[in-house]
């Protein structure tokens, strides 16, 4: 295992590279460029906070950045664990070639994804920061540390799913109805309270998803510290995803080159 | 004194059969509905059976053989990038490959970037692909065109950047698969003279060619292969009698 992380380690310049070339063709020949990224969540929040905010009754200033926080997390998860699971079949060319750990074209997809995300949720922070001033603090460092979170959990999430994408092709269908489904029985867009209110408690609090939001939601929306539980549930599904992750490889690293 | 050898021992290798067949989740939910007889039975393909192989350093080896034989599969098993199903595989010393030149170029970035990022796919580091790029460049020679976006080039220019960066790093095992052949008749010299150096830096070349001038040239040991078998090892000029042979072609 040791000896596996080493070799991703050594091919470190070739996974930065196809992360960076990644982003670079994603925004390459648009008008706005990088700018997109910011301002395509920026768009689509202030669209839904208003109509929202109206069927809810709930004042659009603390309701928007809930909103943002949630899409632009959510939508981390589910197109780095769609994209990933195509991570395999894209890089078939540089499978059939070169002896690489096949994680590193996964690792490249989260990678690209974080960077991406990254500059989302600066529009995230200067959101909160005029809307929601009082909750600037020392708790926004724990904000932080939804990167490392993130990158840990779709990694592994997109390495299982690559192993299983590569033997079943039409895997990204189903993925797209699954994450659907997810995302409608969790606090993603919906409050907390909406949930609770209408005797749906355990979606809440039995949610991973929940509690990966909660990273994020309560330093910057209250100026509160993530609670143990929060961190938790996220490390559990870490600790999940990475077994499954290592058992697929394992059984099936050497034998992706056939189903290419 | 260097120790770079290839050992192979009994190797087997099969394609596995699944991968031919529709892989979906649906076909996998109407195979459980199916009654088990009825499914039509695809056998895995037997591509290398029973290879034995002893390389030591120094040696040149032509491999020889019809379409399919299994020349591109035993390279690629010597690559370690098939794992074998039966047997044992060992290769000691620095692996190099040129198996598929125009891999892996970025359309929209210019050669010289290309360059760099063929480099890394390769392992190289940033700082080393630096110190080679001038070389490289003068040898694609294409003159301004490097600074322009790979997408602009025509295909041979594509294949004289993507042959110049591939044959600039040697290693201790070099492996071709019919590489040699690239770009227009003053190219092609010079593409020749490149490989002949290549192949005097590196300890053990391994070349799948039908091209016998260039094995005559390259080589001094000939392996035949034969329905994934190897039916003849010995000196090249004997592996030419042996092949047209098992082919049933008339000797030279």
């Amino acid at each position: 295992m040791k000896e596996y992380f080493a070799r991703v380690w050594q091919a470190r310049y070739f996974w930065t590279h196809l992360a960076l070339s990644d982003l670079r063709s994603r925004w390459r020949g648009s008008f706005f460029g990088v700018l997109w990224t910011v301002i395509q969540p920026l768009g689509m929040t202030l669209l839904l906070a208003l109509v929202f905010s109206q069927i809810f009754h709930i004042p659009i200033r603390n309701y928007a950045p809930y909103i943002l926080s949630g899409m632009i997390i959510w939508d981390y998860v589910t197109t780095s664990a769609v994209n990933g699971s195509q991570a395999f079949i894209q890089a078939d060319a540089y499978i059939k070639q070169c002896q690489h750990p096949l994680a590193i074209y996964t690792l490249r997809t989260a990678l690209g994804n974080l960077i991406a995300l990254a500059l989302a949720s600066v529009a995230l922070a200067g959101w909160v920061l005029i809307a929601l001033p009082n909750t600037f603090g020392w708790t926004w460092l724990a904000a932080l540390l939804i990167y490392p979170i993130l990158l840990l959990l779709a990694w592994p999430l997109a390495t299982l799913l690559a192993y299983i994408a590569t033997r079943y092709r039409d895997l990204p269908h189903a993925l797209g109805l699954v994450f659907q489904a997810m995302w409608f029985v969790s606090p993603v867009y919906f409050t907390e309270e909406t949930f609770r209110a209408g005797k749906l408690r355990a979606l809440v609090d039995y949610n991973p998803i929940y509690h990966l939001l909660e990273i994020v939601r309560a330093p910057l929306l209250h100026g509160r510290w993530p609670t143990a539980t929060n961190y938790a549930y996220c490390l559990g599904s870490i600790a999940v995803f990475s077994l499954l992750a290592w058992l697929a490889g394992s059984r099936a690293e050497k034998k992706v080159i056939f189903y290419l | 004194m260097t120790d770079h050898r290839i050992v192979l021992r009994d190797v087997d290798l099969h394609y596995a059969a699944v991968a031919f067949k529709e892989r979906s989740l649906k076909a996998l939910a109407s195979g459980l509905l199916r009654a088990p007889g009825m499914q039509p039975r695809i056998a895995d393909v037997h591509a290398l059976k029973r290879i034995s192989l002893e390389i030591g350093s120094g040696e040149r080896v032509g491999l020889l053989g019809h379409n399919g034989a299994g020349k591109s599969t035993l390279l690629k098993v010597l690559a370690g990038l098939y794992p074998i199903s039966g047997g044992q595989r060992l290769v000691r010393g620095k692996v190099r490959a040129l198996f598929d030149l125009s891999l892996g170029f970025e359309p929209d970035a210019t050669g010289r970037q290309n360059i760099l990022y063929r480099g890394l796919l390769l392992g190289l580091s940033p700082a080393f692909m630096r110190r080679i790029e001038a070389e490289v460049v003068e040898f694609a020679d294409l003159g301004e065109f490097i600074d322009y976006p790979i997408k602009t080039y025509s295909a041979g220019m594509q294949v004289r950047l993507a042959f110049a960066i591939s044959t600039a790093v040697g290693g201790d095992v070099l492996l071709l698969d019919e590489v040699i052949g690239a770009g227009d008749a003053s190219f092609m010299d010079k593409a020749k003279l490149r490989i002949q150096e290549l192949v005097a830096r590196s300890e053990i070349l391994v070349l799948a060619s039908h091209d016998m001038a260039a094995l005559h040239n390259l080589c001094s040991r000939g392996v035949v292969l034969h329905h994934g078998r190897i039916e003849f090892d010995g000196p090249v000029e004997e592996a030419f009698n042996a092949y047209r042979r098992l082919n049933h072609l008339p000797a030279l």
